[in-house]
């Protein structure tokens, strides 16, 4: 398959940039598969899993939050955290998980600490679920 | 007498001398942490600049969607988010972007809430009795994205909820290590170029342009919070280095002056001697 540029960039740092041969994305309405040659194409991503091939297999990463773009010789993802599976820390992921769901569970449902934890705890089990995946 | 005033002389010279000490290891940590922070703020910035040029390419290609985030009300109430640092020693850092936060909150008829970034900040604003509505003490230098996402998050929902028509960010931006300058910026509502020819994209936005321009704001909101945290949390590293480097400059200086009376009260009280033991000797012959 033809590689494309794929740049996985966080607002701390680049995560990712390279060549892939295959991206596939969750977007709010449905897994899209990126190949190359692919039409300008831009989504929102909400948080999920991503899958990148590289060298004929493909990677699993964690992401919260996000947007893809997909141009003419280049895709990004622009994601507020990525991680690979293989690196997630689970031990600090469930400890964020109860964290999240303690707090969850002191907040009121129309408050911005329930808003908060509520995300927090979805991105505590995404991360756990990638983690299985890898 | 020229003995007392030497000892206060001497004992003047070592209290300098040890100040001179801590400005300059507080030099030396300023400087460090400057080029830490430096990385950390060009880190952020290609984020940043890839959601902005999306969101631009949105507004443009499509004139007439409507977003809660560019609504544009009557001003009534306003939201600061005020970034400044969590201790002083930093020459006129906290005291330049305070000053003109709080000038900025008084030239209007509502009194601002405020999201205060830093100890001094929340001294500040509380003492002049400001609504505060987040209290981050000591976070600029270990800040997470997800702390800004969390900041993001209280701007959004209470502009959304009608509780403020306009957000405002107060930061220092690092222009050189000479020149930190402090910026107010406007975040919330989101400025829109309403005229112009609308440029027809051939992107294709899933589900659909609106929907892409209201996740993006959010995400474009906390990586601006971000990097203005990263660029103030330079300047005032900056800011303490220039302060901490003038006043090892000046102690250096007095140390100099000091030794030079010390010097010459001692030849003076040299002198002394000789002439009593010289005249207690003409005085036997």
């Amino acid at each position: 398959m033809t590689p494309f540029n794929l740049q996985i960039i966080t607002p701390d740092k680049e995560f990712y940039n390279g060549e892939t041969e295959n991206l596939i994305v969750r977007t709010t309405v449905g897994d899209k598969g990126i190949l190359a040659r692919h039409e300008d194409y831009v989504a929102a991503l909400p948080i999920g899993k991503l899958k990148v091939k590289i060298d004929g297999s493909f990677r699993i990463a964690a992401v919260s939050e996000g947007i893809v773009k997909v141009g003419k010789d280049k895709t990004v993802v622009l994601v507020q955290s990525c991680e690979w599976a293989d690196e997630i820390d689970v031990n600090r992921a469930k400890a964020a998980k109860e964290n999240a769901e303690a707090r969850l569970k002191a907040a009121q449902k129309e408050d911005r600490e329930y808003l908060i934890a509520e995300y927090k705890l979805k991105r505590a089990i995404n991360r756990i679920e990638a983690s299985e995946l890898k | 007498m020229a003995s007392g005033n030497m000892k206060a002389i001497k004992r003047r010279i070592k209290s300098v001398g040890s100040t001179m000490q801590i400005t300059k290891a507080m030099e030396l940590v300023s400087s460090s942490k400057l080029r830490k922070a430096k990385e950390k703020a060009e880190a952020g910035r290609p984020y940043f600049e890839k959601l902005y040029e999306m969101m631009t390419e949105i507004a443009e290609s499509k004139k007439d969607f409507s977003s809660p985030f560019i609504e544009r009300r009557e001003v009534k109430n306003r939201l600061f988010i005020v970034i400044a640092g969590d201790r002083g020693l930093a020459g006129g850092y906290n005291g330049n972007l305070l000053k003109m936060a709080l000038s900025e909150g008084e030239n209007g008829e509502d009194k601002p809430k405020i999201i205060a970034i830093g100890k001094k900040t929340i001294e500040f604003f509380e003492k002049r009795g400001f609504d505060i509505v987040g209290k981050y003490p000591l976070l600029a230098e270990t800040a997470k994205t997800a702390d800004c996402s969390d900041i993001a998050t209280i701007a959004i929902e209470m502009f959304k909820k009608g509780e403020v028509d306009q957000v405002k960010i107060f930061y220092t931006t690092f222009v050189s290590p000479l020149v930190q300058n402090p910026v107010s910026m406007d975040i919330l509502p989101i400025y829109r170029d309403e005229d112009g020819e609308e440029v027809p994209g051939v992107i294709t936005y899933d589900p659909s342009p609106e929907a892409v321009f209201n996740r993006i704001v959010p995400k474009f909101t906390m990586s601006l919070i971000y990097c203005a945290l990263s660029d103030a949390y330079a300047s005032e590293q900056s800011a303490r280095r220039n302060a901490m480097e003038s006043a090892t400059d000046n102690a250096e200086k007095m140390t100099e002056e000091l030794s030079l009376k010390y010097n010459r009260a001692r030849q003076e009280k040299i002198t002394n001697e000789i002439n009593e033991i010289v005249s207690g000797a003409n005085a036997l012959q």
